[in-house]
């Protein structure tokens, strides 16, 4: 016999009777199902479920509505033998159709609502996948960074040195694997088109660490990460498709990178980020451990921690370990000089160093898109109130009849999460609207974007705040109906069943609140406009950056041998890209301005010799040719600029910045003649200094101006104690090229033919201008100031409903006294200054307590802010005044009305 | 009409006829299929036996368990009969639309 589908037919044993009756229906189902499957066995298991959902969904329905019938609602009377989801149920669809009922009030409050949840629904994702998520990685809680603290430096954090990764992967027993990595380009060659990449250089134990395998061929073992064996190089699964076409057999092929041929052995996965980077091609690093010293802090690290593990028993470990690397590894540091730095390992939660200081911005934008919701959520119980009083004479009705005011609660209680409910779903619709833009607008830097969408975790978020919300929101009617004097209520007919000035008291407390909340934020995006400001006055020196492109050429050993002359062909691209019509002038440095590829190396100063055991201080170091400064727009404050014959002469000259002279010399103009070096011990090898330049902020705007010293790009090697005489330079230089055509179609071509015309195997990369290197640098400050902005603005225009709300209102309440007193002869400025007096109470009170709570809250935000104080009196007095004129302009619409009231039409209408 | 225990809706009536028409065959599925071909109603299985179980309650039909059959997966099967308070029913419905149709004919056809 042939059986009806039977999940179907199970969740019909569940729905019906088990008796007689429920096995009828079951074998009148089975029998026709029978006879349909004969034909078609397809169309009758499709029939079977049909009817199977209907008669599942009125049994439902049957068993809940026996007992109130459609058009009253008798379940006042529900007695204890009727079970709570009966109730529940009829609850419901009281509250459903009395909502549909009024759709003018539905629709509005379910907007508002929606507005407050979406925005929370919208922020609490991206907080959600970028800070409460674990990170991608396999039991990701036991992955550590692996960093250096130095408080005796005054460094904080710093990266780690080779010497003691290799001594805690050695000696150590708390990681199960650990590994080191470094950013960097590295130039193809022999595909399409000659290319500088990204690059990642990674030591065996890191993918190991990761438990991330190739998603084909193999990662990287000890061998690969050995010098003298074979060449290898694993690809990102972005550079497979794009350069490699997805080739199936790219394994064994050969990779031409920095002109050495090396063996393709793995492909990454797709979704594979290493802390959110994804470079083209990921190298091992192949140390020669007999080179390593303890020092060369500029590596990055992570761990796996063994299970069972904590952070601080692994941090003594690696404490201990110290003095065991000093021994491994000799030449560097001394245990001495470890000591005075008080240089001890620090392990962090892997999470904290991809997300990084971003913790901040996302906290204070959910707490802003809660104080939206209180708006949104007072607004809406203004709202209720005034329709709850409509309702006084029926509450009373049904309480006379024998309600219990249980039930009466528990029903509005319902209706209002109906009512969040409807809101929850059309601010799902708005979340996913707005993270799109949001994603959209959102700073590259921000980490882990593409982990953020709506998701499960997310939803249940939603659905938390809006039934949360709606709970605070029908609290206020419900409190009132437990106080209804049944009697009076009864006798007006409905209106005017409280006292009327208990019922303003609390709607003037909510349109106060709403005024303080909308303070609070608009202080907040005022303080982000002034520090934006801030940001845009800082001298970041340069200037005009829009004018400038920028872009880095590489010039592979394979190309030019000699460096000599690598770096004549350097010089000759930047005469030839100058003489190209409309460009101003080419300079070139190892590091634009804010780019973050600037070195960091120890300065010694001729004239100030250390003391005993005393660190030389570090300072950024930036390699040039000539025309870098008038290019970026630097000016010279004392002596000369790199000149080409600086370069042809290989000069022992140097450039520094201004506060580098200042932290020395009284003026700039002395700093001029004096001599500065480096390398392990001063003394070897002094430089002059010919020039001193503006300040440059080379770790971004809101960073304090870093001490940069430029070393003309070719010279005689500065670390003759550790590689002996020779000739110091760099191959890949950025190319920093001022004209008024930047920007404009065919100039990039251009520049690219007079580059390949001279060398047509060269790779150019990092094209952008220095306009785009800058925006990176305020991302985060302006994209927290247009987020804060939108909310504000929906804050503030939820809060002008209110008062405009609330002051109608009280017009419409108030218009037979108001009609009397016209009709007795008062003055139409005196009615509306009544009204307006009215305004500008509220406002008042809401400024005074928005002020108040904004001092204390805008501390929170103090790591957001550049150049303004948390108490900014422009800020707040802008604010405050702003605030009052919109009070009072929403105000002003009901105090006309007011005004216009006709003394006869007032009369009559009672 | 003005006995309330005892109005019907239009589906209730064509049920109660359809139970009728069918005689001794009153089961479900027939009913449906009455339904259908002479009613033009079609009507999900949900609907119809909620609407039985209410007549039910209404006192205005009955039932009868016959033993099961094979071709029903061995369950029984349930077969119906109108009441007499539900011809009575039908009765007051019928003189309650001849009362309201008389002299309509040339307004209606």
């Amino acid at each position: 016999m042939r059986r009806p589908p039977s999940i179907a037919e199970s969740l019909l044993r569940t729905v019906l009777p088990h008796d007689a009756v429920g096995r009828s229906v079951l074998g009148d189902l089975t029998e026709e199902y029978g006879r349909r499957a004969i034909k078609n066995t397809e169309a009758a298991r499709r029939w079977y479920w049909r009817e199977a959902l209907a008669i599942a969904f009125h049994r439902t329905r049957d068993k809940f509505t026996k007992t109130a019938t459609p058009t009253t609602y008798v379940s006042d009377r529900v007695g204890r033998g009727d079970g709570l989801l009966q109730r529940i149920w009829a609850d419901l669809r009281f509250g459903t159709r009395t909502l549909w009922r009024t759709p003018g009030f539905t629709v509005v409050a379910a907007i508002t609502l929606a507005l407050g949840i979406g925005a929370n629904t919208a922020i609490f994702s991206l907080v959600n996948g970028v800070l409460l998520q674990p990170l991608p990685y396999d039991e990701a809680d036991r992955l550590v960074g692996v960093w250096n603290t130095a408080p005796g430096l005054d460094v904080e954090q710093i990266s780690q040195s080779p010497a003691l990764h290799f001594t805690y992967e050695d000696e150590g027993s708390v990681f199960e694997d650990l590994g080191l990595w470094n950013r960097g380009t590295t130039a193809v060659t022999g595909l399409d088109e000659a290319l500088q990449e990204d690059a990642i250089w990674v030591t065996d134990g890191l993918f190991r660490a990761l438990r991330v395998q190739p998603a084909i061929g193999r990662r990287f073992n000890r061998e690969d990460d050995t010098p003298e064996t074979p060449m290898t190089a694993i690809l990102s699964y972005r550079y497979w498709r794009s350069s490699f076409g997805s080739d199936p057999n790219v394994i064994g092929r050969t990779l031409m990178a920095n002109g050495i041929a090396r063996q393709i052995i793995g492909v990454m996965p797709a979704d594979f980020r290493l802390l959110g980077e994804d470079p083209a091609i990921y190298f091992p690093m192949r140390w020669d451990r007999s080179q390593v010293f303890v020092g060369q802090f500029s590596f990055r690290s992570l761990g796996r921690l063994k299970p069972g593990v904590t952070v601080p028993q692994a941090t003594a470990e690696l404490t201990r370990l110290l003095p065991i690397a000093v021994e491994k590894f000799p030449g560097g540091m001394t245990m001495a000089l470890l000591e005075e730095a008080k240089a001890a390992p620090v392990l962090t939660p892997l999470k904290t160093d991809v997300i990084g200081s971003v913790g901040n911005v996302l906290w204070v934008l959910l707490g802003t898109a809660g104080m939206v919701l209180l708006i949104a959520c007072a607004n809406v119980a203004n709202l209720s109130l005034v329709r709850a009083e409509g309702r006084d004479r029926e509450v009373a009705v049904r309480t006379a009849m024998g309600a219990a005011r249980g039930r009466i609660a528990s029903q509005f209680v319902t209706e209002t999460v109906v009512l969040g409910l409807v809101g929850c779903v059309l601010s799902l619709g708005l979340a996913y609207a707005g993270l799109q833009v949001l994603l959209a607008m959102a700073p590259n830097n921000l980490p882990r974007l593409e982990e953020i969408y709506i998701g499960p975790m997310v939803l249940l978020f939603t659905v938390g705040v809006a039934v949360v919300a709606s709970l605070a929101v029908s609290l206020l009617p419900v409190f009132r109906y437990g106080r209804l004097n049944l009697v009076s209520a009864l006798k007006e007919g409905g209106r005017g069943a409280s006292s009327s000035r208990q019922r303003n008291r609390i709607r003037n407390a909510l349109v106060v609140a709403q005024v303080a909340l909308a303070i609070v934020l608009l202080i907040g995006s005022g303080l982000m406009i002034r520090s934006f400001q801030s940001l845009m006055a800082v001298e970041p020196g340069f200037r005009d950056p829009a004018a400038v492109l920028t872009l880095r050429v590489s010039i592979p050993s394979a190309e030019v041998q000699d460096v000599g002359e690598m770096a004549l062909s350097h010089e000759l691209i930047a005469r030839r890209i100058g003489e190209i019509p409309g460009v101003t002038s080419v300079g070139l440095s190892t590091s634009i301005t804010m780019d973050g590829s600037a070195g960091f190396d120890p300065i010694y100063v001729e004239e100030f010799p250390l003391g005993e055991g005393q660190l030389p201080p570090v300072r950024s170091f930036k390699w040039i040719g000539a025309g870098y400064f008038e290019t970026m727009g630097n000016p010279v404050v004392a002596g000369r600029a790199i000149t080409w014959s600086d370069l042809h002469e290989r000069a022992r000259v140097v450039v520094i910045t201004e506060n580098l002279a200042r932290e020395y010399w009284d003026s700039p103009a002395d700093a001029i003649g004096k001599r500065v070096g480096t390398g392990l011990q001063p003394g070897s090898d002094w430089r002059t200094i010919v020039g001193v330049v503006g300040d440059v902020r080379d770790n971004g705007v809101s960073e304090a101006a870093a001490t940069v010293v430029y070393w003309p790009m070719i010279g005689p090697n500065p670390w003759q104690d550790i590689v002996g005489d020779s000739l110091f330079a760099n191959r890949t230089m950025a190319y920093a090229i001022r004209s008024d055509r930047t920007g404009t179609a065919g100039f990039l071509d251009e520049i690219r033919r007079v580059i390949w015309s001279i060398n047509s195997n060269l790779p150019l990369a990092g094209v952008r201008t220095l306009e785009d290197i800058l925006d990176r640098s305020t991302a985060r400050t302006s994209f927290t100031l247009v987020m804060l902005a939108v909310t504000t603005a929906v804050a503030l225009l939820l809060g002008m409903v209110g008062v405009y709300g609330v002051i109608s209102y009280v017009v419409t309440q108030r218009t037979r006294e108001i009609g009397v007193r016209i009709a007795l002869g008062a003055q139409t400025g005196t009615v509306m200054k009544m009204v307006l007096r009215h305004g500008l109470r509220l406002a008042g009170t809401g400024v005074t307590v928005g002020l108040l709570a904004a001092f204390g809250l805008t501390r929170l935000m103090s790591s957001l802010l550049y150049g303004v104080s948390p108490v900014d009196a422009i800020t707040y007095t802008t604010v405050a005044a702003g605030t009052t004129v919109i009070v009072l302009l929403a105000s002003y619409l009901p105090a006309r009305k007011a005004a216009g009231v006709d003394p006869l039409e007032a009369l009559r209408a009672e | 009409m003005t006995k309330r225990q005892s109005i019907i809706g239009e589906f209730e009536q064509l049920v109660l006829l359809a139970i009728l028409q069918l005689d001794d065959e009153a089961y479900g599925p027939s009913i449906s299929e009455e339904l259908e071909t002479k009613a033009g109603r079609r009507v999900s299985r949900g609907a119809l036996y909620s609407s039985l179980d209410r007549l039910q309650q209404k006192g205005l039909l009955r039932w009868k368990i016959e033993s099961a059959t094979s071709a029903r997966g061995g369950h029984p099967k349930r077969r119906f009969e109108v009441t007499r308070p539900g011809i009575a029913a039908l009765r007051d419905y019928r003189k309650a639309l001849t009362n309201l149709w008389a002299g309509l004919e040339e307004v209606i056809g």
